[in-house]
């Protein structure tokens, strides 16, 4: 039977309803319950959305809602965990390619990674292959995605893995290219390690990518 | 006179002849494109993130207050109510909610007299082309028999000039084409164009080997209405846009909106630079169900409200839009089929501007379940008092995947349904979902025009012949009215 502070978070989650699971996790510490636990409570909360998401019972900003209470629920909770406990289950960078402002592909993506569990580093629209190096770098991700919507701004995508292998980075880090126009055959073409056709697609092929790294 | 007499005949005056509406301007209320541009540096601050929940959250609101409800059965609503509740909540869900312009991080706000005067004041026609091909491309309504506007072919990438321009040429040479959408090239001379330099270079060619081909097929007059497809930017798209490049004011020029009701400056620039040249603005639109607009309902919303944004903002002459899902990606499904009649109708009914619809499919040419898709979104789109875009095959993703043939098949079904009601389309609509709804999610990639052309000629090959005349036998056979080739 799980204590009435975690159920209250996990209902308050199902909300969308930050402040309060702010709350509830600051009380939850209060009474003594462990760190990890509150973690997995966020964490399955988390993971019933993203599936509810993918079945089109909640909508993108019920997802988004969601994925910011539960980032600030984690920012309270993992301090008071050693570094070595926090379960995290790799870090991705996203971003669209150099020339495309289309991004709700992107934030879909991104909504469904927090909600598995990912730490996901958004450095936003039309950004240079420059900015994907040093975000991957800075904050020392897993994975770098990319996408773009138009036919026009794909070729940005072999640009950005031909600057990593340019920049003697490219076995570091693993890249994922996802967008409407963009085929499974064209990311083999460009090099690219894996390839989403949908959002949860994308999402299990991080998970792939991850896995075979470690 | 009574004042409200004056202003009623001042408007009237104003109405017949266009170039007094500067100076009468005070006259008339509507929100000029200079107040438009003032109220993006001016309007109420917010982030992007906050309007976007703002919009979900007033999209839940207006959808219950006026109980717009989907319906998985019936796709081509005959009601009337709803068409109208649905135009209802879009004036009040855009009165509150507005444009949200990102380089200011600025709401662009009109009050709902402004939106309502600026709707009994659009333009219900606009004209394109020259000589032989200037026409009026005139607004529909549902269950007209009006013949809709053909605008055929697509943006789909082109891998060679060759090809380019054996598309365009046989778009030209479909009797039914009012304007002609050109590919998009994907190199220059070998290197993929990805650079708004590039872009020109690009779009210079595009669209001279596009002009080329319309006067090899007899009708250099038409009109390109998706410029410029081969420019990204709107940087390079600017640049190009100019008599000296070929390019003439009565074509038509695609502005986008994104998701949701979000503009640019760079679009507003070419807004800008389009309105001071008098020339044809259009408004793109990609309303998303499963995004920032949730469902159906919600995207049929917000549908008629990017429709009020074209008018207010970006001052359109004619609108373009799609609807598709984030699941299937393709207007096909039966959520996209709802959400783009009912936006069809509302918008028809109560806007009255021409309207483009551009449906995608998830199959790809050369397959039995294109046509199956294709006949289906014309039927909501005809029926619905929309004109249309031709077939998308492969969601638009794939390169040379697109045939000439089945773009004349999409003119040939949108002029035989014209006038089909919407109760029959919704039959007609069921029985050919049941036909291909099953494979949506993992549809036939069909094959390229190499595959099914002589490049060098023009002309489809016998498979290909034999293949079409079998399908379009069958879509005669449902019900749709076609002659046969």
């Amino acid at each position: 039977m799980l204590p009435s502070t975690l159920i209250k978070i996990r209902e308050d989650l199902n909300n969308f309803n930050q402040n309060a699971v702010m709350a509830d996790v600051e009380k939850a510490l209060g009474e003594g319950i462990c760190p990890l636990d509150i973690i997995n409570i966020l964490s399955d909360t988390m993971r019933e959305i993203g599936e509810k998401f993918a079945g089109l019972e909640l909508f993108l900003t019920d997802l988004m809602m969601a994925g910011e209470a539960m980032k600030a629920a984690l920012n309270i909770v993992l301090p008071k965990i050693d570094k070595a406990d926090i379960p995290v289950k790799g870090k991705v960078v996203l971003g669209t390619v150099k020339g495309d402002i289309h991004d709700i592909g992107k934030n879909i993506v991104g909504a469904l990674l927090t909600a598995s569990g990912f730490e996901v580093v958004d450095i936003g629209k039309d950004v240079p292959a420059t900015k994907f190096v040093e975000a991957a770098e800075t904050v020392k991700a897993d994975v770098v995605g990319t996408s773009a919507l138009m036919t026009t701004t794909m070729p940005a995508m072999k640009d950005l893995v031909d600057y990593f292998k340019a920049k003697g980075l490219r076995e570091k880090y693993r890249i994922i290219v996802g967008g409407g126009p963009v085929t499974k055959s064209y990311a083999e073409e460009i090099g690219a390690d894996g390839y989403g056709q949908s959002a949860v697609e994308a999402v299990e092929v991080v998970k792939n990518l991850i896995e075979r790294k470690q | 006179m009574p004042l409200e007499q004056v202003l009623n005949t001042v408007r009237q005056q104003i109405q017949n002849d266009d170039s007094s509406v500067q100076v009468w301007g005070l006259f008339v209320n509507s929100v000029s494109f200079l107040e438009v541009l003032n109220r993006s540096l001016t309007g109420p601050v917010s982030s992007e993130r906050e309007f976007d929940y703002k919009v979900a959250a007033k999209l839940r609101e207006v959808v219950k207050k006026y109980s717009i409800k989907y319906d998985s059965e019936t796709l081509v609503p005959s009601d009337d109510s709803l068409a109208d509740n649905l135009f209802k909540a879009a004036v009040e869900f855009y009165a509150d909610v507005g444009t949200y312009c990102m380089d200011t991080e600025r709401i662009i706000r009109f009050s709902e007299d402004e939106i309502k005067d600026a709707i009994r004041n659009v333009r219900h026609e606009v004209l394109f082309g020259e000589g032989n091909e200037e026409k009026a491309f005139c607004a529909r309504k549902p269950e007209s028999s009006d013949l809709p506007w053909c605008h055929v072919g697509a943006g789909i990438g082109a891998t060679s000039e060759e090809i380019l321009s054996k598309l365009v040429e046989a778009y030209a040479s479909i009797p039914e084409t009012n304007s002609v959408s050109v590919a998009t090239l994907m190199d220059v001379d070998g290197i993929p164009i990805r650079t708004p330099p590039l872009e020109v270079y690009g779009s210079v060619r595009m669209i001279a080997l596009a002009h080329e081909a319309m006067r090899r097929a007899g009708r250099p007059g038409l009109p390109i209405l998706n410029l410029v497809s081969t420019a990204a930017s709107q940087i390079a798209g600017i640049a190009v846009s100019t008599p000296q490049f070929q390019i003439r004011p009565t074509d038509g020029w695609l502005v986008p909106t994104f998701p949701d009701l979000k503009v640019y400056n760079d679009g507003l620039t070419k807004v800008a630079y389009l309105l001071n040249w008098g020339a044809n603005v259009g408004s793109e639109y990609t309303p998303l169900i499963g995004g920032y607009s949730g469902g159906p309902e919600g995207t049929a919303v917000v549908t008629v409200a990017y429709s009020l944004n074209a008018i207010m903002v970006l001052k359109a002459k004619y609108h373009l839009y799609f609807v598709s899902n984030i699941v299937d990606g393709c207007s096909s499904s039966r959520d996209a089929l709802w959400a783009t009649a009912t936006s069809g109708q509302a918008i028809s009914r109560n806007v009255q501007v021409p309207i483009i619809y551009l449906a995608y499919q998830a199959a790809g040419p050369a397959t039995e379940m294109l046509f199956y898709e294709e006949t289906a979104a014309l039927l909501a789109e005809v029926a619905s008092g929309l004109s249309i875009e031709t077939a998308h095959p492969a969601k638009a993703a794939l390169s040379d995947h697109i045939l000439p043939l089945e773009s004349q098949f999409s003119c040939k079904v949108a002029h035989a349904i014209a006038g089909t009601n919407r109760h029959d389309a919704n039959q007609l609509v069921k029985t050919l979902l049941s036909k291909y709804e099953r494979n949506l999610r993992n549809p036939p990639k069909g094959k390229r025009y190499q595959e099914c052309y002589d490049v060098r000629t023009g002309k489809p090959n016998q498979e290909y012949l034999d293949f079409y005349r079998r399908i379009t036998k069958e879509i005669v056979d449902l019900g749709v009215d076609l002659e046969l080739v």
